[in-house]
């Protein structure tokens, strides 16, 4: 759309200077810098700004550890608030990269003597790095096609709502400043394999760094830049300039990447890195044997040569890989990775991915809601992209058509797939709009300057010469341009109002519109995380499910048995078979895990949905997937789950339930019903006397979305 | 199992004991040896004049001779104490005290006599201005106390307070109208033991006063003191105390000092005051019983106020309290023991002439009428002890509540000693219960017939080796009798078979007068087996606090054959955790620590560092043989600077690494090293672009 | 007979890579000498680790990789110096000389704090 304009207003200037092209392309780079600032902070005017959801809050409690108690402490820190008894090594166990962005420009505002507080910091640290992303967006835009390319990848990167979900103000989450890193990663790296320059090769591999260290997604890299340097080999486009980009890159980016410790020595050992490993010895053989042909001239002699390196080098590689193997040295691809290649994997094997909702596949809806119109455009793009092959499109195409793939196995990877969306879907527009203007342009120009011939270039003049046989070809460009412009609008306002009416709703705070239409705030959470705080003894252990873990930890500052880094599944298990046992087993579970209090989540006062007790079927399968006591159909009937007077016996007396409804049947939620009524499932519920033997309501929030219970002490003894 | 079992029967008797009427006795040895441990000077001297009077003062009326010898020190500390000017009331009081005790031989030259005498002329002095600017209850007692003391250690008569009624009213000011006093007039709290405090206070007025003292002030001091004793608190075993609700926990004293504070009050009250304080003696025989009962505390100030307020008691002027004790409650009939009683004071001293009479004996937990008719029990002038010599043919083995009463001989005594009306002492009478006819039996399930018979022999060992199917049923009979030939009802007789498996089982044997039966039939028990065929060991026992021969015993085992369990059995249930494992300690955890790495012999390590140099000279012979040299350096002066410069700083970049190895941290690494680095982009732009342009022009040329 | 006839392929091979690299220019050659150094001492490493066990694996990476890291960087300037490639024509040798020496002391900076 911008770039439009941008030919429409230079259309009066064209015969001066270039330099008011490039100060109109500055100007509109600005625009769209401000603009994707702006657009994410919806959250911030309607609410507060304040940190969204709950991996966020891990890393805002981290962020502010760094920054109070320095670089060394947070990196060698050990955390005896989660994970109790067992601790964790935050150091060891996270992606730094987010956090010391963050701090690092909390030290910059403060050193510039702006004196901001390191939540408007982190609240911010998302959006900020939006506006960067449509800064990389244009130069690489630029680089694959044209800078007119560039300024529509910028724009429609900007707004699309793809990437919006994970970078409004507040969600201060790794992918935030990751999508960052990884477009500017590959930018750098096609760069690199324009130029075939070592600085940039250095480049990428910095920028590889700064992704590995910020998220997981990482892996996504390393896998698809061998993928494509293989495909530029099979395809015979094999150059010294892939050779000394992608070496480059590799090994500065893989000795970088070592130094984060949760990613460790797994580029030497875990199977998923180890396609970048192999096309760097695929290179080197490469390279050697073209350099040794062409040393020889004689085509005999060079067949025979091969002959012996190639058997020698597949041998040697065969071996060390079955070594490895075997040797248990390279570990074997992880669970997540499988659900990447098969959906139904982790459904069937690893209930803990599967209960994650972002984890699930995507439906059409959600890539509808997501790209809109990039939906359509991208195969136009990608055609566009096939007819004017170069390394950069080949690399754009890889990128796009994988990425796509990945997204459609994982709603949280549409993500990943943004950018090159919108890249591809910018080409197609850019290209489009160009072809249609320079049609407009040229029968304008024949028009004004009658019959003047040979002004126009020479592919002007082509079309020209082509348009004599179609008549309405003006007409029709003009009529498709309007379409385009239709469409773009149609795209800003659909970007507007899904960021304002979808991802801008922060989980920690609900609103809901009252029967006035009013919106009405319920800031439970918060009311109940304070509680903790400030009634709780300071060492209190705190079990709750897993989702709510790190906002404990970081608002309400107290222990907890497990949280939101799910990397010990035994533990969890522990929880959900606490949960769904009956209270007095579940009573001694708790006390060998030394439990203090417990929260559960419940909606049924005001029909929020997402509660425990609707998660409580994972609780089952993940405890059940450890613990073979616990029995997925012993809470069902006849495949069904209910709460009501006809669900199951166990169902009704499982600790989950009690703590959910504990006096809730004395409750009148809604005018009309039976007391008792759970709005959130819509049925009035099966136990209403709840009687707890071994645990005490301690403080249940004022709408009733979060109860917390005591564990009472043992009885004596005698 | 076994042994909670054990644990159980021997709680059993003492819960008896607590349910029932209580047994006092009185001091005795274990409280001499108890304050010897207690009151052990550090150094030859006790901490403060306050711990050594109270060390002494148990001594003396403990009547310990080998007492730890601290005359010398105490001596000089009181001397001290007295000569200085600057202690307080207080401080004199204990002086004086401990003096009183010790008796420090100051005048055994004239000179001291009279320094002594002088001294004395001045803490007079000094404690009668005391009195007069005294303000709280405690500056009044101190200094009080303190002129008593100099009274009592002078034979001169000059010692007296000149205003004695004014300095009573004052102190009576304090006084509450429940009998408790105030410690000063501007502190709203009362406690029973400022009470004591102040009635002693009030006696030194009165023992000091010059003239007599007017009486209605003594009388209503007195009706103070029965007010006071309307507070009284009482367990449930008849001991009698005074406690001071907790107001704030400074001046909180616990019960034992409270009382003895009253006790210590009011008979120094009633020996300084004509006429008797009308108080009813069971009272006093209720807080002499409160003393008593403590037992032997384990601390020194308890103990001190222990001992005191005894002694206090066992000579005072109200009434002196007698305490009946027996040495032994558990008479076995087998061994014909005889009922011995003593009535001794509460410091253990004989008793006046008097007879005690056993009233009645009560089964314990029946209200029925008394077994025996009363009877007199005869004593023994040798040993001071009252015997009945053959308990009454009614009495047979159990437990009992014995009612005994004591009857002075000397109407005057009766004014001067209280008793108590009657004494009810828990009695256990034990005794070998017979076993007979014991005999274990399998029998076939319809008929009855008998399969297997066995004799057993209960007090001995048995082995007996049974077999059985689910047919069949398992008797066990056995008869007991009393030593006075009646049936007797043990509190346990339980049989236990124990599988293999360690799950047990345990029945209760029941009984029809002297015969003790239990049947068995496997048929109906196999799903209480659940099914578990093989060796079942049984185990009888029969036990009771009463009974001298209890027994658990091994009898010997059975083999039982059960039938397969069929599809729904109920599964064993898991084995209930050893009480001593789950409570008791658990193993000490060891740390397991990694197992060190390990290293390559040193040897192989330098020898590869040797061989890494290798390749290096290789590459510089490479370098020899390639000829090559140094052409390209810039000959020009300014270029050569920089060229140097370029190799300079890399070099030093190369340094800092060695030095970020070494000792260095990151970050002032990377701020060096962003130093360096300008420098080298500077000169390194300068020389390869001098050596672009020269390659240039070579090329152009 | 086969075995013969591939013995003399391989001298004849042998010979004609010796003729042709004679060829080669000499800054070309100190960099193929440079490499080969550098291949030759992680070899070396390799031979050690192999023997005695990789336990502190940081520094056997560390070294191993500081080697094969030089070695591909070396192997870049050698493409990139290389006239007779026409990619790189544009590339003055001093520009490629200058990232060679940037990206080595990145490469040793990162080696340094990974040998531990």
């Amino acid at each position: 759309m911008s770039s439009i304009i941008a030919s429409d207003l230079l259309k009066p200037f064209k015969l001066k200077t270039k330099q008011q092209e490039l100060l109109i392309r500055v100007s509109i780079l600005c625009l769209v810098y401000i603009l994707a600032f702006i657009t994410r902070l919806f959250s911030v005017l309607r609410y507060e700004s304040m940190i969204h959801e709950f991996d966020p809050y891990f890393n805002y409690r981290t962020t502010l550890y760094l920054t109070q108690n320095g670089f060394y402490d947070f990196w060698n820190w050990f955390d005896s608030e989660s994970w109790y008894p067992l601790g964790r090594i935050i150091g060891g166990t996270l992606y730094p990269g987010l956090m010391v962005t963050a701090a690092l420009i909390y030290r910059l505002l403060h050193f510039l003597r702006f004196a901001v507080h390191i939540r408007e910091v982190c609240v911010l640290t998302a959006p900020f790095f939006a506006s960067n992303t449509t800064i990389v967006a244009y130069f690489f835009g630029k680089e694959i096609w044209d800078s007119g390319a560039g300024l529509v990848a910028a724009i429609l990167i900007a707004v699309c709502p793809g990437y919006i979900s994970r970078s409004v103000a507040g969600s201060y989450d790794n992918e935030g400043v990751a999508i960052f890193a990884l477009l500017f990663t590959f930018y750098l790296f096609v760069k690199a394999v324009n130029t075939g320059s070592l600085a940039w090769g250095l480049a990428s591999a910095f920028g590889y760094f700064y992704m590995v260290s910020a998220w997981g997604g990482y892996v996504f890299i390393i896998n698809l830049i061998p993928l494509y340097v293989l495909v530029l080999l099979i395809t015979g486009r094999y150059s010294m300039r892939l050779y000394v980009a992608y070496n480059c890159m590799y090994i500065l980016g893989m000795l970088l990447a070592m130094q984060i410790r949760f990613v460790g020595f797994q580029h030497v050992q875990s199977g998923e890195h180890m396609a970048a490993m192999g096309v760097f010895f695929l290179m080197q053989v490469f390279y050697f044997l073209d350099w040794v042909k062409h040393m020889l001239s004689d085509t005999k002699l060079f067949q025979a040569f091969l002959k012996i390196t190639v058997t020698f080098a597949v041998a040697v590689g065969a071996v060390a890989l079955g070594v490895g193997m075997v040797s248990g040295y390279i570990s074997p691809w992880t669970g997540r990775f499988y659900s990447l290649l098969d959906p139904t994997y982790a459904k069937d094997h690893i209930p803990i991915i599967a209960s994650v909702s972002e984890h699930q596949p995507t439906a059409w809806s959600s890539f509808m809601f997501d790209f809109h119109i990039l939906l359509f455009l991208f195969p136009a793009g990608l055609y566009f992209c096939f007819k004017r092959l170069s390394d950069a499109t080949i690399f754009i195409v890889m990128y796009g058509l994988t990425s796509m793939y990945f997204a459609g196995v994982m709603v949280r990877l549409i993500l990943v797939a943004t950018p090159a969306v919108c890249l591809i879907s910018a080409i197609a527009v850019s290209a489009t709009v160009k072809n249609l203007a320079v049609l407009l342009r040229s029968k304008n120009k024949v028009v004004q300057t009658g019959s003047t011939k040979g002004t126009s270039s020479g592919k002007a003049s082509s079309k020209a010469s082509l348009d004599q046989s179609q008549p309405f070809q003006k007409n029709g460009a003009m009529a498709l341009l309007f379409g385009a412009f239709f469409l773009l609008s149609k795209y800003a306002t659909h970007c507007t109002w899904v960021t304002s009416e979808a991802y801008s709703s922060p989980s920690i705070v609900l609103a809901a519109r009252g029967a006035h239409g009013n919106r009405v705030i319920f800031d439970d959470y918060r009311e109940a995380y304070f509680w903790l705080r400030q009634n709780t003894p300071p060492d209190a252990k705190v079990m709750s499910w897993w989702d709510y873990g790190y906002q404990i930890t970081a608002m309400g500052n107290r222990t907890v048995i497990v949280d939101n880094n799910t990397w010990n599944n035994t533990h969890i298990a522990t929880v959900g078979r606490a949960m769904s046992s009956y209270e007095d087993e579940a009573y001694e579970i708790m006390r060998s895990l030394d439990v203090d209090y417990v929260l559960v989540v419940f909606g049924g006062v005001t029909g929020y949905s997402s509660d425990d007790i609707n998660k409580f079927l994972w609780m089952v399968r993940i405890g059940g997937g450890v613990f073979p006591v616990i029995k997925e159909p012993d809470y069902l009937v006849n495949g069904e789950y209910r709460v009501d007077k006809g669900a199951a016996p166990k169902m009704l007396n499982c600790l989950m339930y009690k703590l959910s409804y504990y006096r809730f049947g004395e409750l009148l939620t809604e005018y009309g019903k039976p007391p008792g009524y759970d709005r959130a499932r819509g049925v009035e519920i099966g136990n209403k006397d709840i009687k707890l033997e071994h645990l005490e309501e301690a403080f249940t929030t004022s709408n009733w979305i979060v109860r917390i219970y005591k564990v009472k002490p043992p009885n004596n003894r005698w | 199992m076994a042994r909670s079992l054990a644990g159980f029967l021997a709680l059993f008797p003492f819960v008896l004991i607590c349910g029932a009427a209580s047994l006092f006795q009185p001091i005795s040895d274990s409280h001499r040896s108890a304050a010897l441990e207690l009151f052990t000077p550090t150094h030859g001297s006790f901490k403060s004049l306050e711990e050594t009077y109270e060390a002494l003062r148990t001594f003396e009326v403990l009547g310990i001779e080998k007492k730890p010898d601290v005359t010398a020190t105490a001596c000089r500390s009181i001397s001290e104490t007295l000569g200085s000017l600057t202690s307080t009331p207080k401080d004199l009081f204990y002086a004086l005290k401990a003096n009183s005790i010790v008796k420090c031989k100051i005048n055994e030259k004239t000179s001291e006599f009279f320094f002594f005498f002088t001294l004395q002329k001045g803490i007079f002095t000094r404690l009668n201005a005391a009195v007069n600017g005294a303000s709280s209850l405690l500056d009044f007692y101190y200094s009080i106390g303190g002129l008593v003391l100099i009274k009592g250690q002078t034979s001169k008569a000059d010692v007296y307070l000149t205003d004695a009624e004014g300095v009573f009213r004052s102190v009576k000011a304090f006084s509450q109208s429940d009998g408790r006093w105030r410690y000063s007039s501007n502190n709203p709290e009362s406690s029973a033991f400022a009470a004591g405090i102040a009635l002693e206070t009030l006696a030194g007025i009165v023992s000091l006063a010059s003239s007599e003292m007017d009486q209605s002030l003594i009388i209503t001091l007195k009706n103070d003191v029965s007010k006071l004793f309307d507070s009284i608190e009482k367990y449930d075993v008849g001991a009698l105390y005074f406690d001071d609700k907790l107001v704030d926990g400074r001046e909180h004293q616990g019960p034992l000092s409270t009382t003895s504070s009253v006790v210590r009050g009011l008979t120094a009250l009633a020996a300084v005051t004509a006429g008797s304080v009308n108080l009813p003696g069971d009272k006093i025989l209720g807080l002499a019983k409160f003393f008593l009962g403590i037992g032997v505390p384990g601390d020194a100030e308890d103990f001190f106020n222990q001992i005191d307020s005894l002694a206090c008691l066992e000579s005072n002027r109200v009434s002196i309290p007698l305490i009946l004790s027996l040495p032994s409650t558990e008479l076995s009939l087998t061994k014909k023991d005889s009922l011995k009683v003593r009535v001794n004071t509460v410091l253990g001293s004989n008793a006046p002439p008097l007879t005690v009479k056993l009233v009645g004996a009560f089964s314990s937990g029946s209200k029925d009428a008394s077994l025996v008719e009363s009877q007199e029990l005869k004593f023994d002038a040798e040993t001071g002890v009252h015997i009945l010599s053959n308990l009454p043919k009614s009495i047979d083995v159990g437990s009992y509540t014995f009612v005994f009463e004591i009857v002075l001989h000397e109407s005057e005594h009766v004014k001067v000693y209280v008793t108590g009306s009657q004494t009810k002492v828990p009695i256990f009478v034990t005794g070998l219960i017979k076993i007979e006819s014991a005999e274990i039996t399998v029998l076939d399930g319809d008929l009855g017939s008998i399969e297997t018979q066995k004799k057993l022999d209960l007090a001995g060992h048995n082995a007996v080796s049974l077999s059985a199917n689910h047919l069949q049923k398992l008797r066990i009979s056995f008869q007991l009798t009393t030593p006075r030939g009646r049936a007797f009802r043990p509190h346990q007789a339980l049989l236990k078979l124990r599988h293999e498996s360690k799950i047990e089982h345990i029945f209760l044997v029941g009984n029809s007068g002297k015969q003790f039966e239990i049947v068995l039939n496997f048929l109906g028990l196999v799903e209480k087996f659940f099914y578990l065929s093989g060796r079942y060991d049984i185990e009888l026992t029969v036990g009771d606090a009463v009974m001298e021969n209890s027994l658990l015993r091994a009898i010997g085992h059975i083999e039982l054959d059960l039938p397969e369990p069929p599809e729904k059995a109920p599964r064993p249930p898991p084995q209930p955790v050893d009480p001593y494992s789950r409570y008791g300690p658990k193993a000490e955890i060891t740390h397991i620590f990694r197992a060190p790495e390990k290293h390559p012999p040193k040897e192989l390590s330098l020898a590869f560092l040797g061989l890494t140099i290798l390749p290096l000279l290789g590459f510089l012979v490479g370098l020899l043989r390639l000829g090559v040299n140094l052409k390209n350096f810039p000959s020009k002066a300014i270029p050569a600077t920089f060229a140097i410069l370029f190799h300079v700083g890399i070099g030093a970049v190369l340094l800092l690494y060695v030095l970020f190895w070494l000792k260095l941290d990151l970050f002032q690494t990377l701020k060096l090293l962003g130093f360096l680095g300008v420098f080298l982009v500077l000169v390194g732009h300068r020389i390869l672009s001098h050596l672009a342009a020269t390659s240039a022009k070579v090329k152009s040329a | 007979m086969g075995r013969s006839s591939s013995t003399k392929d391989a001298q004849a091979l042998f010979h004609s890579l010796r003729s042709a690299y004679a060829a080669t220019p000499v800054n070309l050659k100190i960099i193929d000498l440079y490499v080969g150094f550098a291949v030759f001492t992680a070899l070396i490493q390799v031979v050690y680790m192999a023997i005695v066990g990789s336990f502190p694996f940081n520094s056997f990476l560390s070294g191993v990789l500081s080697c094969v890291g030089t070695a591909v960087l070396a192997v870049c300037l050698r493409i990139q110096v290389n006239k007779e490639n026409k990619e790189f024509k544009d590339l003055p040798p001093e520009r490629a000389f200058a990232d060679f020496v940037l990206c080595n002391l990145v490469l040793h900076l990162v080696i340094m704090n990974f040998l531990g």
